[in-house]
């Protein structure tokens, strides 16, 4: 088995997720397709990481995983703010800055 | 110089310890007036202010007494070297800026000081890590570490709705941004087996020259990896096409916090761009010269377009920035010793100038907080005579009139790009940096010519000014959302004096500089 086939799925993941991102309008979804890329990268990274015999990889792993729950306190946090100004969690409503 | 390395039996923990001591004394200060916290009279007054820019003081010393060595800490991940102190010490200085002109800022709006002063301690010591960082785990995670300070500090005005939009939109694409960078240092390790810089730099150095086998699909995975990498990285130094977030952060942020992300995040996105680009990207893989020279046209031609049209000065600073970082970027595809070092040289001389006119935007927004809007800056030379005189000044640094420190930058880049044979693209900056005059000129005209209906509108719909008492002494204004105070503190005028000083004296004096930027460039190549 190539490694090949796992860096396939996981760029399918990580387009999913991106495609995710740009369109979608509710910030929570945003969020989790987020999420999505950075699982996506986790994957290829373990795929490879198995593939080549190293623990380089493994490693890096771990440390996306704890930048990620990070990253989800502060996403939340933004949510949460956002909320409380506008009523909903509707991205269009981010509208106030512009030319 | 004092040296203390022989106290130190050279083992991984210690090294590795010494390696980091600039970034870790910061990281303590941090801590320390987070804790400031728990006592309510420690920390209503001034301390958190004074303790930080002790802190960089502090680490200021240390980097003055390990300067000139190289030392790797951590199996390589960590590699502090004369390349570092430089940039350390411009990094420092931006930091050093931003702290100076928050605490009158800050103090304007209901919000908690001492996690705001740390924050800013938290996101220097994550600009210094990334600048030192040799390893792709690493430059994600000092990446990482520098986009949380900066999200949390951009929507730090609670309540206010364009400062919590801000931080939305730089979330949710600067996140973006980093899943691309992540995703792209998996296809660098699939292709070469290796997370360390310099490992990476070999394999393709070796596979380059010995044409091994296997090369087809290796030579595939680099260069996804490769580009997938460059649009993580240019979506922080905000090239064109992966711009969109930086007007709308620039503009609903505090403006320190908007100036700590236009000196500080800028440059060390590009200095870890240079690091990489000069060890990894640097070879006949792919021509990324070409797509760097795309990126650096767009970027330049786009930032001075949108730019003009624009009429609220934290935004047309934003678009400057982009063009700006065009210009940093010819430095960098002029390539070679003299390219990287001017690229150096610009960064260097860009933090003071663009620090300089954030920290007159902050003088303006004290005397009048609706005070964004260009048409607001007219007649300002005469009531405030010095300050509008700085700005003018770093205006004309920002379009590289000569005698400043921004002529001199786009001199050393623009001539390292004639001497590669870059002869088109230094015609399209020289057009575009003689466009990008007509604004910067456009709000000095402002400033000192007035229209007469203009001046009018401003008066009637300002704040009733007083010049009688000591100058700039207003009355109170009460905002929906903050009180200006009226008056320039001292920490803001001694910002303003270390710009002008840096930005005259790199115009004047510009081999100092320049010599320490070989030196740096040197430290670079010498694995």
């Amino acid at each position: 088995m190539s490694i090949n086939a796992y860096l396939i799925v996981a760029g399918v993941i990580f387009c999913i997720g991106a495609f995710g991102v740009l369109i979608r309008k509710n910030l929570i979804i945003i969020f989790m397709s987020l999420e999505l890329m950075f699982n996506a990268a986790n994957l290829g990274l373990v795929a490879v990481s198995g593939y080549l015999n190293l623990i380089d990889g493994d490693i890096f792993v771990i440390f996306v995983m704890v930048v990620a729950a990070a990253e989800a306190a502060i996403a939340l946090g933004i949510a949460v703010a956002f909320y409380r100004e506008k009523g909903t969690v509707d991205i269009d409503k981010a509208n106030e800055l512009k030319l | 110089m004092l040296n203390i390395s022989h106290i130190y039996n050279m083992n991984f923990l210690e090294k590795g310890m010494l390696s980091i001591m600039p970034e870790a004394v910061i990281i303590v200060f941090a801590f320390i007036v987070l804790f400031l916290t728990f006592f309510e009279r420690l920390s209503k007054s001034n301390n958190p202010y004074y303790l930080s820019l002790i802190s960089i003081g502090f680490s200021m010393l240390y980097i003055l007494m390990l300067s000139g060595r190289t030392i790797d800490g951590f199996y390589g991940s960590i590699v502090f070297n004369e390349f570092s102190v430089f940039l350390f010490i411009g990094i420092l200085f931006a930091g050093f800026l931003t702290i100076l002109m928050s605490n009158n800022y800050i103090n304007n709006f209901e919000v908690p000081l001492p996690e705001y002063y740390s924050l800013i301690l938290f996101g220097v010591s994550s600009m210094m890590l990334l600048v030192s960082s040799n390893n792709l785990i690493m430059v994600f995670l000092s990446i990482e570490f520098m986009s949380i300070t900066a999200y949390i500090l951009t929507g730090y005005l609670k309540g206010n709705t364009r400062s919590t939009e801000a931080a939305l939109k730089y979330f949710v694409l600067g996140t973006f941004a980093s899943a691309f960078l992540i995703f792209g240092s998996v296809f660098i390790y699939a292709a070469t087996g290796h997370l360390n810089l310099y490992n990476i730099h070999y394999f393709i150095t070796s596979v380059a020259n010995k044409g091994l086998i296997n090369f087809g699909t290796i030579k595939i995975y680099l260069a996804i990896g490769l580009i997938l990498f460059l649009v993580g990285l240019a979506f922080k130094m905000s090239l064109f096409p992966f711009h969109a977030w930086t007007p709308d952060a620039y503009d609903g942020a505090p403006t320190p916090i908007t100036n700590f992300m236009a000196t500080g995040i800028k440059i060390a996105a590009f200095a870890i761009f240079l690091r990489i680009y000069s060890l990894i990207y640097n070879f006949n893989i792919m021509d990324f010269n070409n797509i760097l020279w795309l990126l650096a046209i767009l970027s330049m031609t786009f930032g001075n377009i949108a730019a003009i049209m624009s009429s609220n000065i934290k935004r047309l600073l934003a678009y400057s920035s982009i063009a700006q970082a065009g210009y940093i970027l010819i430095g960098i595809i002029g390539g070679g010793y003299y390219g990287y070092s001017g690229t150096l040289f610009y960064l260097f001389a860009y933090i003071f100038m663009t620090a300089g006119a954030f920290a007159i935007v902050v003088a303006f927004e004290n005397f009048d907080l609706m005070s964004l809007d260009i048409k607001k800056y007219s007649g300002i030379g005469y009531k405030y005579p010095f300050v509008a005189a700085a700005m003018a000044f770093f205006l004309l640094s920002l379009a590289g009139i000569p005698v400043t420190s921004g002529f001199m930058g786009k001199f050393y880049v623009f001539s390292a790009a004639i001497k590669s044979r870059y002869d088109l693209l230094v015609l399209i900056a020289l057009i575009n940096s003689a466009f990008a005059a007509f604004y910067y000129i456009k709000i000095i005209v402002q400033m000192y010519m007035p229209d007469k209906e203009e001046l009018i509108i401003s008066s009637s719909n300002g704040v009733q000014r007083d010049r009688g008492s000591g100058g700039a002494n207003l009355n109170k204004l009460n905002n929906d959302f903050g009180v200006v105070n009226g008056k320039i503190n001292e920490g803001l005028m001694i910002a303003i004096f270390i710009c002008l000083f840096f930005t005259l004296l790199m115009g004047i004096f510009p081999q100092i500089f320049i010599n320490f930027a070989h030196n740096s460039i040197n430290s670079l190549w010498s694995i």
